[in-house]
């Protein structure tokens, strides 16, 4: 059973150590770099210079690589063919299938694509292995985020996991009572009511007694929240989010310039 | 003037017919502790959300009377500076984790944190909790980790460490065996000679009668009876009107009847009985 | 319908041994009480015998159906399991429609279900409350409602999981009725409980886990005195016992009127 719905990957690294603000801006940098940046080979070169040193930096080689491999270059090799065959732009006609065309202006657009969806997603992935869900919540409530919102969304990611677990026991429950949960499709759509109706019920109390218990711990006091654990936020951290900053504004004025 | 004190208290839920509590009074002193018995629908629980200011803020509905904690009108206040001297644990552990945090001891500083407590006092405070309940080593573990009992130990703990000038505990060691049982109790009573006062909705009568100063027996909404322990938990009132009661009472009151049992009063522990049936 | 267990073990996918090897045969008509510390594999042994859970290694036969054979909602025909939390299985908008969910399940004729869940209501004393939503009463009355349930499928086997937890003493009584009546009716009742004093005044025989084995099978007199190996799984031996040992009497005593012969 999972315990949790998190991708955090407890490790001491350059890339854990930064401050989750930073860390965050230095994802939407370089996605943002991929997609406005007026040369056709960013996101290439972002992958080489950025992701994969990143992926080092972080000590999180390998889980990085084991989600490449599942998941980022099978969907980007999917959209690769997609684009590549189907946009209809060019006339240099490379490699033909049935009524299919494949040109070199249409290969060169779908890499690109392909690229910056590359490194969008591994930029997510690398800020997922590292960083804690309730690190960035202290941090950014402490930045002025509403308690409530951080509340929402950490909750959210753990509590699903539990809803699941329930889920479960009602469907044994029910299979207990001789509903047959493995046949017929028409049969499964019946047996839909038995499964969902205690599963709502059940939440609704639990969503009640968790807001009676949040309350009577202080959820909602006038006073300024503390936080357990330091979040550090040093010089080093404030500088590079200024460099990313300006990293940004100069590649979308240079596409807009350009364009 | 009584440190607890409800006056003719007559509370309504929004969606049912009939109060839950009816023109219910009563006084309890500063550091003592008390436990509140009753067949389910008492309105024990009610009681607790009364205490603990979530009747009526929280579940609306109508509400008479007055509930008064340290001199303080529950009318008169609001439910977020309330909880600040009252503090609640219920029964299911499950729904008293936050989820707000990822392990024990985050999760027991969730209050600390919501309540603007320094970061140095703060961990202090969480340490000195878990050691009281002995929960120290589960501190890194996650709370949907643990079994029940475990749970259970976390909510109490969650609790104790807002340091409530009033404890409300409604049934909080459902889910335990008698080892875990006897230490709650133990540490509750050890809360009230440090001057908190504590209201336990309990059904384990033995440790009642161990551990607590005054018993209120509730049925229907209103006092039925209360007194010492063994006064309550003996009597043929409580007995014919379906509440719990130790083996060791029904035993000895089944005994009396066929003179095996000599003495005045009938017992509640095994200490009391063993004594009398020796005599 | 005789349960037969064979050197039954049990691995969660998690890697965790919940189940270390337990024989064991539970005869038609019998009356058990399965007891032992959380986590001792009461609830892993027990979803067994109604195929929830199909054995590692070793068997568990119904009758002569092997489980691994059978579907949940076949064997449900055969073995009925009260869940511990009733909401877990309440969905329907009045009392009749959900105590008669699981007899229509098993394709008895309309006449047959109708008398099964008229018996079963009235065993569980829900007969003025037919028509009443189970979310509009007590968590009490919701109870009696998940038994009268199962108790209406009429299964030869019934497993009840923790049914005293959260009662109060009059709800302790009816459940304890309940367990008589399958009794005399000749059913085979199975229950996981922490309720020790329960245990002793309804049960004839008494099975005692600890981490995934047998620690303790017999009747209840000659277990529930054996408070040392007992203590291994955290079960207190019950009061009454406790007592007659302190006061010194020969025999082991589990219930009200052994005592009291005892002490004469």
């Amino acid at each position: 059973m999972h315990e949790r719905l998190s991708f955090h990957i407890q490790r001491d690294s350059f890339l854990h150590r930064l401050n989750p603000l930073t860390k965050l801006v230095l994802t939407l940098t370089l996605i943002l770099l991929a997609f406005t940046f007026p040369w056709y080979w960013t996101p290439h070169l972002l992958v080489l210079i950025a992701v994969i040193p990143l992926s080092l930096l972080g000590k999180v080689f390998r889980e990085f690589m084991l989600t490449a491999l599942r998941l980022i270059i099978p969907a980007a090799g999917f959209l690769f063919l997609m684009q590549a065959f189907f946009q209809p732009i060019g006339t240099d006609i490379i490699f033909q299938f049935y009524f299919l065309d494949m040109t070199s202006e249409s290969v060169l657009f779908a890499f690109r694509n392909a690229m910056r969806i590359v490194v969008m997603v591994s930029a997510f992935t690398l800020f997922l292995l590292t960083t804690h869900p309730s690190e960035l919540m202290s941090d950014l409530t402490r930045r002025g985020l509403p308690g409530q919102f951080a509340y929402v969304i950490i909750s959210t990611l753990q509590i699903l996991p539990q809803i699941m677990a329930k889920a479960q026991t009602i469907i044994s429950a029910q299979r207990s009572r001789g509903l047959d949960t493995e046949s017929s499709f028409l049969k499964r759509a019946g047996s839909l009511i038995p499964l969902i109706g205690p599963l709502v019920f059940g939440s609704l109390v639990e969503v009640e007694e968790r807001a009676i218990a949040i309350e009577a711990r202080g959820f909602t006091s006038k006073h300024v929240k503390t936080s357990l654990h330091e979040i550090p936020d040093p010089t080093f951290d404030k500088s590079l989010r200024w460099v990313l900053l300006i990293l940004i504004i100069i590649s979308i004025g240079l596409n807009l310039w350009l364009s | 003037m009584a440190f607890v004190n409800l006056q003719n208290v007559t509370y309504k839920y929004p969606l049912t017919e009939k109060p839950v509590l009816q023109n219910l009074s009563l006084q309890i002193q500063e550091g003592e502790f008390v436990s509140v018995i009753g067949p389910n629908g008492a309105g024990k629980s009610t009681l607790c959300y009364a205490l603990a200011g979530f009747v009526p803020h929280f579940f609306k509905g109508e509400i008479n009377g007055e509930i008064e904690v340290d001199g303080k009108k529950s009318s008169e206040s609001t439910l977020d500076e309330w909880v600040l001297n009252v503090g609640l644990a219920f029964q299911n552990p499950f729904n008293q984790i936050s989820g707000a945090k990822y392990t024990v001891f985050e999760e027991i500083a969730f209050g600390l944190e919501n309540i603007g407590v320094p970061r140095e006092e703060m961990k202090k405070r969480v340490e000195e909790a878990m050691s009281l309940t002995g929960i120290s080593e589960l501190a890194d573990r996650s709370p949907y980790s643990l079994s029940g009992g475990q749970q259970q130990r976390v909510a109490l703990t969650s609790i104790l460490v807002m340091r409530p000038r009033l404890l409300v505990l409604d049934e909080p060691t459902s889910q335990m065996d008698p080892i875990g049982t006897r230490e709650v109790f133990g540490v509750v009573r050890r809360m009230a000679e440090e001057g908190m006062t504590v209201v336990m909705v309990e059904h384990k009568v033995e440790w009642i009668a161990n551990f607590a100063d005054r018993v209120i027996a509730l049925k229907e909404g209103q006092v039925l009876m209360e007194g010492k322990p063994n006064e309550v938990l003996t009597s043929d009132l409580l007995a014919e009107s379906g509440f719990g009661i130790s083996r060791y009472t029904s035993t000895a009151r089944e005994a009396k009847k066929r003179g095996l049992w000599k003495k005045e009063n009938l017992p509640v522990t095994l200490d009391e009985a063993v004594k009398g049936f020796k005599s | 319908m005789k349960i037969e267990i064979n050197n039954l073990r049990f691995t969660y996918p998690t890697g965790l041994e919940a189940l270390k090897g337990i024989s064991l045969t539970i005869n038609p008509g019998e009356q058990v009480a399965i007891v032992g510390q959380n986590g001792a594999g009461k609830t892993t042994l027990v979803r067994h015998f109604n195929g929830l859970l199909k054995p590692t290694s070793g068997a568990v036969s119904i009758g002569e159906w092997e489980t691994t054979k059978y579907s949940t909602a076949k064997l449900a025909s055969r073995v009925g399991y009260v869940f511990q939390n009733p909401d877990e299985q309440l969905f329907s908008r009045d009392v009749l429609t959900e105590v008669s969910f699981g007899p229509k399940n098993l394709g008895y004729e309309k006449s047959k279900v109708d008398e099964l869940v008229k018996r079963a209501m009235a065993l569980t004393e829900l007969h003025d409350k037919t028509d009443t939503n189970p979310y509009d009463l007590s968590p009490t009355w919701r109870k009696m409602v998940a038994l009268a349930s199962i108790i209406a499928m009429d299964t030869p086997i019934i497993i009840f999981d923790e049914p005293t937890t959260g009662q109060d003493a009059v709800n302790v009584g009816r459940i304890a009725n309940v367990i008589a009546e399958l009794k005399r009716e000749g059913k085979t009742v199975i229950t996981i409980t922490h309720d020790i004093d329960f245990c002793a005044e309804n049960f004839e025989r008494i099975i005692a886990l600890a981490k995934g084995q047998v620690l303790l099978d017999g009747s209840a007199r000659d277990i529930l005195g054996q408070e040392e190996i007992l203590a291994q799984t955290y079960v207190d031996p019950p009061q009454l016992t406790r007592l007659g040992k302190m006061l010194g009497l020969k025999e082991i005593v589990t219930r009200p009127e052994e005592f009291l012969k005892a002490i004469l």
